[in-house]
């Protein structure tokens, strides 16, 4: 599978030279298998510049939603597929007890805050909640969790030909309990991230920033190190930027972070994610 | 490792067949973890998967020692029984309605306690998530001699 990111920014967009470095759009992650299905996560604005490149070339798109914040679909209506009669979108989101995905989804898509409605929506869009823990698209394996954040969200790991990608993009596993002592079947999430090839998960604070932002649903540094150890994933790619973090302080906290999984004693490798950063597995 | 660092809690051997916990539990066991108010947390299949430091105190050992037990095993060991000392049919206890038909539940009941036998009253919470059942968090209070709740 080819990975691309499109969107490795939490919270809101930025834009602005400072953040250019790592990227300002906001969850936007492209997963292109190797029989050439397409397959996103997340549609934060990254997703306007993915559109724009798959237009035209693909007929066939999976977009899994992590979650419903404004920042993870805040792209939708900006997806050009959504706008081609001629292309099939099928939308993957979390289940709720009391409402379809596509309800949850028209409250954004609808007016006063969209101009145009769901149902008017050119393209062939169907809208399913996760099916379960695990089920199959095209010969990739898609697996589902809900995953410790505010409100209902899930992580994906995504598996094609024994290579993995775990998303998980907000997450907050550390809340309330020892991420370095608990047992590993009590922590938050890792049915997914386990042995994964490549993990992207939340690092939106530094160790400092994360007690003021407790129960926010996203992780301090030294908690994501430590569910990355942990989940023996081979390579960490820290995700969900601060938009307070500007490339120089990114560079910083990814330097502190490379550090610090070696002092660890780590087994992979750990970086900053980086919009346009493409992966190979 | 140093004396003073919390132990590690490893995982099964392979094959053990124990699947990872769902969130619902997950959450639950952090809340009651810190909270001193006795309680335990009870999976789908009604075994007791965790409880906490207040209801150590009550039964006597901590959950570290005890691990995850049946229920028919806890209700071997600490009751629970009626005001005639017969026990109570496990499926009429508050935990197992709460995870049979996910509703919450309550009971007064007597237990076999570490200094004793105890009169408790008992509410189960049932844990239900966009996937179904995931178990129920089960409260204790202690009721002393005068009727009256000593925690």
């Amino acid at each position: 599978m080819r990975i691309k990111l499109w969107g490795v920014r939490g919270s809101v967009p930025v834009p602005g030279e400072q953040w250019e470095g790592f990227g300002g759009n906001t969850s936007c992650v492209q997963v292109t298998t190797d029989d050439g299905g397409e397959f996103i996560l997340d549609a934060g604005t990254g997703i306007r510049e993915l559109g724009q490149a798959l237009a035209g070339g693909c007929k066939r798109i999976h977009l899994l939603l992590t979650h419903l914040h404004l920042d993870h679909i805040q792209g939708l209506t900006f997806f050009a597929p959504l706008f081609d009669p001629e292309v099939e979108v099928t939308v993957w989101g979390p289940p709720s007890a009391g409402r379809s995905l596509r309800k949850r989804l028209a409250r954004y898509i609808s007016n006063p805050l969209s101009p145009i409605e769901i149902g008017e929506l050119p393209a062939k869009v169907s809208f399913e909640d996760v099916p379960g823990a695990r089920w199959s698209i095209d010969g990739i394996e898609i697996g589902a969790e809900l995953i410790s954040h505010r409100g209902v969200t899930l992580g994906y790991r995504l598996s094609e030909n024994g290579a993995s990608l775990a998303y998980l993009p907000d997450h907050e596993p550390g809340l309330g309990q020892s991420l370095a002592t608990s047992n590993p079947r009590w922590i938050s999430g890792r049915t997914l991230a386990r042995d994964a090839s490549v993990l992207l998960h939340d690092g939106q604070y530094t160790d400092a920033e994360y007690p003021a932002r407790r129960g926010w649903g996203h992780s301090a540094l030294s908690d994501t190190l430590t569910y990355a150890q942990r989940s023996e994933a081979e390579r960490l790619l820290l995700f969900h930027h601060d938009p307070d973090h500007d490339d120089a302080r990114l560079e910083t906290l990814e330097g502190e972070a490379v550090e610090r999984w070696s002092g660890l004693d780590g087994q992979g490798a750990v970086a900053m994610a980086r919009e346009g950063e493409t992966i190979q597995l | 490792m140093s004396e003073s660092s919390p132990p590690i809690e490893l995982e099964e051997p392979a094959g053990a067949g124990i699947p990872d916990q769902p969130l619902e539990l997950i959450l639950a066991r952090n809340l009651i973890s810190i909270i001193s108010l006795a309680a335990l947390l009870v999976d789908s299949d009604q075994r007791i998967v965790f409880y906490n430091d207040a209801a150590a105190e009550i039964v006597g050992s901590p959950f570290e020692e005890i691990g995850t037990l049946p229920q028919e095993e806890w209700n071997a060991r600490y009751g629970p029984f009626d005001d005639e000392g017969a026990p109570v049919p496990p499926d009429e206890l508050p935990l197992s309605i709460a995870v049979r038909e996910g509703r919450p539940a309550y009971a007064r009941l007597h237990i076999r306690g570490e200094r004793g036998p105890l009169e408790v009253e008992t509410g189960a919470l049932p844990l239900v998530g966009p996937a179904g059942y995931h178990g129920a968090i089960v409260i204790f209070w202690v009721i002393g001699d005068d009727g009256a709740g000593v925690g």
